[in-house]
């Protein structure tokens, strides 16, 4: 498990956190409660409806990988990199959208558009008390700035050391610790791996599920570590054109279809099967890695109830 | 290795009509975009979309040349501008065809309609080789004869005593080339191995063609004897970003569009889903 420089926590350290973020950032974004109770990341207007820790509707990866980016614009005949992207500082963020940014900073390391997006982003982790779908998976890495606890600090990066050295009036005693993580409610599948997975390719359960399936591919969108994406062009009235990056979705028609119509993923049950295989094997040179963070997003938004731990589950009794 | 979404500008330089429905285009970017035969990259056309795309010959003088067939949105939009026009180019992406692995080697090419492309890139990287000395045979499928690529290209070659040249076709009427001229038969392109003498061992072959033409194929090269780590095919999917990360080409958990498109056949049977 990882450990990270900790240090008691200084008096009135978030009061002047907070002022520090504001002050550095464009814009500081946290959990935040809408007028329904849903629990939104958002900027934050009114800090007394921040709710620190809480999971919320979509994940962190909107601001990470935003549902529709432009990567770049054309005008006149000159390609054009777009704005720099604003300073966004996060607070509240729970352990597990810390693993995701972990997973998702792997996915993009080499590419710069995700870099100058990434170097913008502060990321502060907060305890958090795991809710009824949690299943907490401790033993994947986190990335992030700073984690506050009630009464302890960990400094997670360099940029995260450097503000804690501007605040700190003391020097403190410092120890490596681990993060304070949760006991969730259930404990996750144990992992799989590759060769128990291809040896159940044609299990029943894939038809099962892939009949109950819908096809709607909200458990993608509100995955934290679903980055699938598609690149659309948008011509404007002034003859110029941008090209968007916006979120794509492995459960929709297009997205196993060449030129010509042969469709790789043509069934629900390929498609189900194929989701399964990145969240718990994962792609390429993360092959082996499982990328579900266990937040239990997907299980809460899936309108037949379709859940990835209860498959795996199946997949090892049908053995 | 760094990437980035942002396309290098290039003119097209030159189109020139092969068949109908199937033009030959040549790109010269801003900077050099060195497409080896089987790697790809990628054609944007600002405000339509982009797709990807293999050479059909070595890049000289910073020159992309590609086969391509009109099949869609953006392709359709590329056949209706004129030469001279921009567009933008992103690669080169993927693995092509391991040369080293044929050189010393007859080699046999097998290409099922499109296919023909990416392999007409690799048969010249071959006869490049002034000192290539071993067979190179080309059996090369289409539908119609009427619909082969590079015909008369590849007949002269025939005749020049540098391939061996076989065609197969779906359906024909009458069957290209002077009478005995060139092999043709109607069928399918596997069939086109039926009576062909082959020294396995030492024999690469490359292959080329719609994802029906791999399932029985390439294990049928293997029952002839060659070696599964010589048996290289190149698979077409879905790829939007050509390095590793959009997802879409995702085949046996493994990225298609930057270890492949080519993999030997040993590499392709421990690929769930790829033939």
């Amino acid at each position: 498990m990882q450990v990270f420089p900790s240090y008691p926590c200084p008096q009135e350290f978030s009061t002047g956190l907070n002022r520090q973020l504001q002050q550095k950032s464009d814009a500081v974004w946290g959990p935040v409660a809408d007028a329904t109770g849903s629990c939104r990341l958002q900027a934050i207007q009114d800090s007394s409806l921040v709710m620190s820790g809480s999971l919320c509707r979509l994940p962190l990866k909107k601001l990470l990988l935003p549902n529709r980016e432009q990567v770049w614009s054309w005008r006149a005949g000159l390609y054009a990199s777009p704005p720099l992207p604003v300073r966004i500082a996060v607070i509240g963020l729970p352990l597990c959208e810390l693993q995701a940014a972990w997973y998702l900073d792997r996915v993009f390391a080499e590419e710069v558009e995700y870099q100058l997006r990434r170097s913008r982003l502060f990321l502060v982790g907060t305890a958090c008390q795991p809710g009824d779908s949690c299943r907490c998976r401790p033993q994947l890495p986190v990335a992030g700035d700073l984690f506050l606890d009630e009464d302890r600090l960990w400094l997670l990066s360099e940029a995260g050391s450097e503000l804690f050295d501007e605040l700190r009036s003391g020097p403190g005693k410092q120890e490596r610790l681990p993060l304070p993580w949760p006991e969730p409610p259930e404990k996750p599948e144990p992992e799989l791996d590759r060769d128990f997975f291809l040896a159940r390719r044609q299990a029943g359960v894939w038809q099962r599920e892939g009949q109950k399936c819908l096809s709607c591919g909200a458990c993608s969108a509100v995955c934290p570590t679903c980055y699938c994406f598609d690149l659309l062009d948008e011509a404007g009235l002034d003859g110029g054109v941008e090209r968007y990056r916006v979120w794509d979705n492995c459960f929709f028609a297009e997205h196993g279809k060449v030129a010509g119509g042969h469709d790789f993923r043509p069934g629900r049950a390929e498609r189900l099967r194929f989701r399964f295989e990145h969240k718990k094997l994962g792609f390429g040179d993360l092959q082996g890695m499982a990328s579900c963070v266990g937040c239990g997003r997907c299980r809460d938004v899936c309108p037949v109830a379709i859940d990835l731990d209860s498959i795996a589950a199946e997949l090892r009794v049908e053995s | 290795m760094k990437h980035e979404l942002l396309p290098i500008p290039a003119r097209v330089e030159a189109i020139e009509p092969l068949l109908p429905g199937y033009q030959l285009f040549t790109f010269v970017p801003e900077q050099p975009i060195p497409v080896m035969p089987g790697e790809f990259f990628e054609i944007s056309l600002p405000g339509v979309g982009g797709f990807p795309v293999s050479v059909c010959d070595l890049v000289r003088d910073n020159r992309l040349v590609s086969c391509i067939r009109r099949a869609g949105r953006v392709t359709g939009a590329l056949f209706r501008q004129p030469s001279g026009r921009q567009v933008g180019l992103r690669g080169p992406f993927g693995k092509g065809f391991p040369l080293a692995e044929f050189r010393g080697k007859d080699t046999l090419l097998i290409a099922g309609g499109l296919g023909m492309a990416p392999l007409r890139a690799l048969l010249r990287a071959l006869l490049n080789d002034e000192t290539r000395r071993d067979r190179i045979i080309l059996l090369y499928g289409s539908r119609e004869p009427e619909l082969l690529l590079f015909r008369d290209e590849l007949m002269q070659l025939a005749a020049a005593g540098r391939i061996e040249l076989r065609f197969s076709v779906d359906f024909a009427s009458q069957l290209p080339g002077p009478a005995g001229g060139v092999f043709c038969r109607i069928g399918l392109v596997n069939e086109l191995l039926e009576g062909l003498e082959l020294d396995p061992l030492r024999t690469v072959a490359a292959v080329c063609g719609p994802p029906e033409l791999y399932s029985c194929l390439l294990e049928e090269l293997a029952a002839r004897g060659l070696p599964a780590e010589s048996i290289f095919a190149t698979l077409e999917r879905r790829m939007r970003c050509g390095v590793g990360v959009c997802c879409h080409c995702v085949t046996g958990g493994v990225f298609i569009c930057c270890d492949g498109p080519v993999f030997s056949l040993a590499r392709l049977r421990q690929l769930e889903g790829a033939l």
